[in-house]
């Protein structure tokens, strides 16, 4: 064995050029490629995602337009204590959100990407890769915070009246405040990977039920404010703003925004750049610690997380498997072991189904909500308007869980179709199969989602009945153009179930659905609700003319289309495949 | 350039790297041949810096990859099995990018890329989008990537995967004249017979100890068999196997008498 050098050899590290230099090439040369191969080969994914974020954006203005006119109506100060501590309460919910989105994009994006493992092999500072994961990961959660929040804050300002200047301040505030929640889930992120105890799950439990608990606590006691406040016709208010001291502490740097802003509005700019300075500096700083604590930590944070090895899971069959085989008895035995099959793979994930249960539970608080103001007389909105904006709610999430998990099934069938091809199953039992696992969830949890939440909301029969037949109706077209759509415009090539979903097909899939729901919904609910809001303005107490179930034929014939013609479209096509 | 000494590495109760001590000189090529689940990967990572030993140290050029790994990392090149490549990059892209990641000056490294682009034959699909190569492609521009600056130590987890004969063949020469202008070639695969042609030493691990290191004159006699790298690769794991059988037994029994004692 020959013996070693004595002295280390040069190293090539110091040279020209600079890492960071070198990361910035990567990031624009990455831009700039990405948004060429969007317009030269996607325009439709990419117009339908410009089109779907101005929809977004101008339907948060206008409710946002409606709820500062109803400020107005009850002569609100627009610059006072009222808004200053319901923007209080906003900034501080949007960081919260931006700690865990940023710090779970952050955690995937430094440790379990194939990039990272990449970078790490190479001399690449681990500062400058954790800066350049940090930046895309904070651009990626806040995106929607600053869609979202710039027409919220244009439409405060229109009819708030503010001067010129408030609208330039806007992003930089927005942008600076993004900082300051990214680098928090940085410093925690790496502190929990580089520290986490080897038993990780036991650990996790212990910290989930202890923020579980205070959550609750704290929820519970603002519930209970909340509805002393209201039964008392507000005189109890105080109690309820105690409940968000925290938030609208001097500490706070929601409570800098709030200020910041509320000064911008009434053209102080001597009180508005101090908190916006406080915001950008806090967030810098803490930016740069969090760089440091990476120089130090991710490296040795990786190496940790690796070490601790993964637990033996037994995965066994469920009761929810035999629950699902029971709802499709109507299926012969092949197609049934097909649909379990399906469905077990579904529920292992909780990404699919976690969006799901948050969106769901919300719906239901605020449906449970809504009774309370209704015994205190205090019709805050009409429950034709938030019963209708539920059964929207549930349908653009029905198009958005199907879309994602039904449409790239076929695709994904595709590298081990000889499993099912080899099989005495034709492909269209295959087909069928995935369309009864489809309708039946969508249709299941559609149903119980506006059924719980109508009767929360205290509607008269006629209307649930209506709601139910029209969220029937999406459910069930929706699964079938999701699968047939499948087989229509599959992709064998990918992998990944995201990338099968943003590609040509996934995107022509989501549109169609999106202008599908929206027709149903006009066609069978529409007429009806606004029958009864103009009822409700006109204070008459006449029935409802009967012509406004007129649209429920045409809508019922467009679900059957929307079943039949996809799935004829999908047969055939799968027929035809060679794989 | 490597030089590992007495490395244990644990993944929790899991011994994957059991005090493992291996040197290998500059200019050689050193073949790493193991079952799977040896520890053959984890090994790879722990030379790289991507991973750090429990108990041990792992030296490269000299630098101790724990204390001084930027330093370390800058005189290594590392293929893996699966290649990273961003997508939205073309290769020629990727190429430039890796090239400033190691402090290339600028002429130098335009000399180097337009040379590795030529000695891979990448001309025809350099200046795509690397998401539309197919897996010999990105094999060969990540090797492209790999050479482009000049590393002193090359490091390649089953480089012929994926190549056709000729590329395998062209790869095979490059190993060579790597090694004999002193870049250390340190290859890990299954396919014994790439092993047996290039290798001045083969290194066969398992169970995360090393079996036996050496040429193959040296194997041979290490295994008293005479026969070819196959024949001596199934009687050295057997061996070690049969070992590593009776070593879990006796921890075991020695694990019973201490409860019974207790």
């Amino acid at each position: 064995m020959s013996s070693l050098p004595l002295a280390p050899c040069p190293s090539p590290l110091g040279r020209t050029p600079s890492q960071p230099a070198a990361f910035r090439r990567l990031r624009v040369r990455l831009a700039r490629n990405g948004l060429r191969v969007a317009l030269e080969a996607g325009r439709v994914r990419f117009f339908s995602v410009i089109l779907t974020t101005l929809i977004v954006s101008g339907f948060t203005f206008g409710f946002s337009r409606y709820l500062f006119g109803q400020l107005a109506a009850n002569n609100i100060p627009f610059k006072g204590a009222i808004v200053g501590s319901l923007f209080d309460l906003l900034f501080f919910t949007l960081g919260g959100m931006l700690i865990f989105s940023t710090g779970i994009i952050l955690y995937a994006s430094l440790y379990t990407s194939p990039e990272a493992r990449y970078l790490l092999t190479t001399p690449a500072r681990a500062d400058h890769v954790f800066a350049t994961r940090f930046q895309g990961a904070v651009a990626f959660s806040s995106w929607a915070f600053v869609a979202l929040g710039v027409p919220v804050f244009v439409a405060y300002g229109l009819s708030a009246g503010v001067p010129w200047w408030f609208y330039a301040l806007l992003p930089v505030f927005l942008l600076g405040y993004v900082l300051l929640p990214g680098s928090v889930s940085a410093l925690v992120c790496l502190l929990l990977v580089r520290f986490m105890p080897r038993n990780r799950k036991q650990f996790l439990v212990i910290v989930g039920l202890i923020v579980l608990s205070l959550l609750t606590v704290w929820g519970v006691r603002t519930a209970r404010a909340a509805n002393r406040s209201i039964v008392t016709q507000g005189r109890e208010l105080d109690d309820l703003i105690e409940q968000f001291d925290l938030v609208r502490s001097g500490a706070a740097p929601s409570h800098w925004m709030t200020r910041g802003v509320l000064a911008a509005a009434r053209g102080d700019a001597e009180e508005a750049l101090p908190p916006l300075a406080l915001v950008w500096s806090n967030g810098l700083l803490l930016y740069v610690v969090a760089a440091a604590t990476a120089k130090r930590l991710y490296r040795p944070g990786y190496d940790h997380l690796a070490g601790l090895g993964r637990g033996k899971k037994v995965f066994r069959e469920s009761v929810l498997d035999r629950l699902m085989g029971a709802l499709v008895f109507y299926l012969d035995r092949p197609t049934r072991v097909l649909v379990v099959k399906d469905f077990r793979t579904f529920r292992r994930d909780p990404t699919q189904w976690a969006l799901l249960v948050v969106f769901g539970s919300l719906m239901l608080f605020g449906a449970g909500n809504y009774r309370n103001y209704m015994s205190a007389d205090l019709a805050v909105m009409d429950k034709y308007a938030i019963s209708l904006m539920n059964l929207g709610g549930t349908a653009v999430l029905l198009c958005a869980g199907l879309s994602r998990f039904v449409f790239p099934l076929i695709s994904l069938e595709g590298r081990k179709f000889w499993i099912l091809g080899l099989t005495p199953v034709s492909r269209d039992t295959i087909l069928c199969g995935k369309f009864a696992f489809a309708a039946t969830g969508s249709v299941l949890i559609a149903e119980v989602l506006i059924l719980v939440s109508d009767v929360l909301l205290g509607l008269p029969p006629e209307a649930v009945a209506v709601h139910a037949a029209a969220v029937a109706v999406v459910a069930l077209g929706l699964s079938a153009l999701n699968v047939g759509l499948g087989a229509v415009l599959p992709n064998f090539r990918e992998t990944d179930p995201s990338k099968v979903v943003v590609g040509f097909g996934g995107t022509v899939n989501m549109v169609i659905g999106l202008g599908y729901l929206l027709a149903v919904i006009a066609l069978m609910v529409v007429p009806y609700h606004t029958a009864q809001l103009a009822r409700a303005t006109r204070s008459v107490d006449a029935a409802v003319s009967p012509l406004v179930y007129a649209g429920i034929p045409i809508g019922l014939a467009l679900g059957g289309a929307a079943v039949v013609l996809p799935l004829r479209a999908g047969a055939r096509a799968l027929r035809g495949v060679e794989f | 350039m490597i030089e590992i000494t007495t490395v244990t590495k644990r993944y929790g109760p899991k011994v994957a790297v059991k005090e493992l001590s291996l040197s290998v000189p500059a200019g050689e090529l050193f073949a790493f041949l193991g079952p799977n689940g040896a520890g053959k990967t984890t090994t790879i990572k722990m030379l790289c810096g991507l991973l750090f030993p429990t108990t041990g140290t792992v030296a490269v050029g000299g630098f101790d990859l724990a204390a001084d790994g930027d330093r370390a990392r800058a005189l290594i090149s590392y293929v893996p099995d699966q290649p990273f490549l961003y997508d939205k990059l073309t290769g020629r892209e990727f190429l430039q990018f890796t090239a400033d990641l190691y402090g290339m000056p600028p002429a130098k490294a335009r000399d180097k890329t337009a040379e590795v682009i030529d000695l891979f034959h990448l001309d025809d699909f350099v200046d795509d989008l690397t998401e539309r190569y197919s897996h010999g492609m990105r094999q060969r521009t990540v090797f492209a990537a790999a050479l482009v600056h000049e590393p002193k130590l090359l490091i390649a987890d089953e480089p012929t995967v994926g190549l056709d004969p000729k590329s395998v063949r062209e790869l095979k020469t490059l190993l060579r004249q790597l090694a004999a202008n002193g870049t250390t070639v340190f290859l890990s695969t299954h396919t014994l017979d790439i092993a047996e042609e290039l290798a001045d030493r083969i290194g066969i691990i398992d169970h995360g100890r090393l079996l036996g290191c050496g040429t193959l004159a040296d194997l041979r006699k290490h295994a008293s068999v005479d026969g070819n790298l196959e024949d001596l690769f199934l009687a050295i794991t057997e061996e070690g196997a049969r070992g590593a059988g009776r070593g879990a037994s006796e921890d075991q029994a020695a694990a019973s008498g201490a409860a019974r004692e207790g």
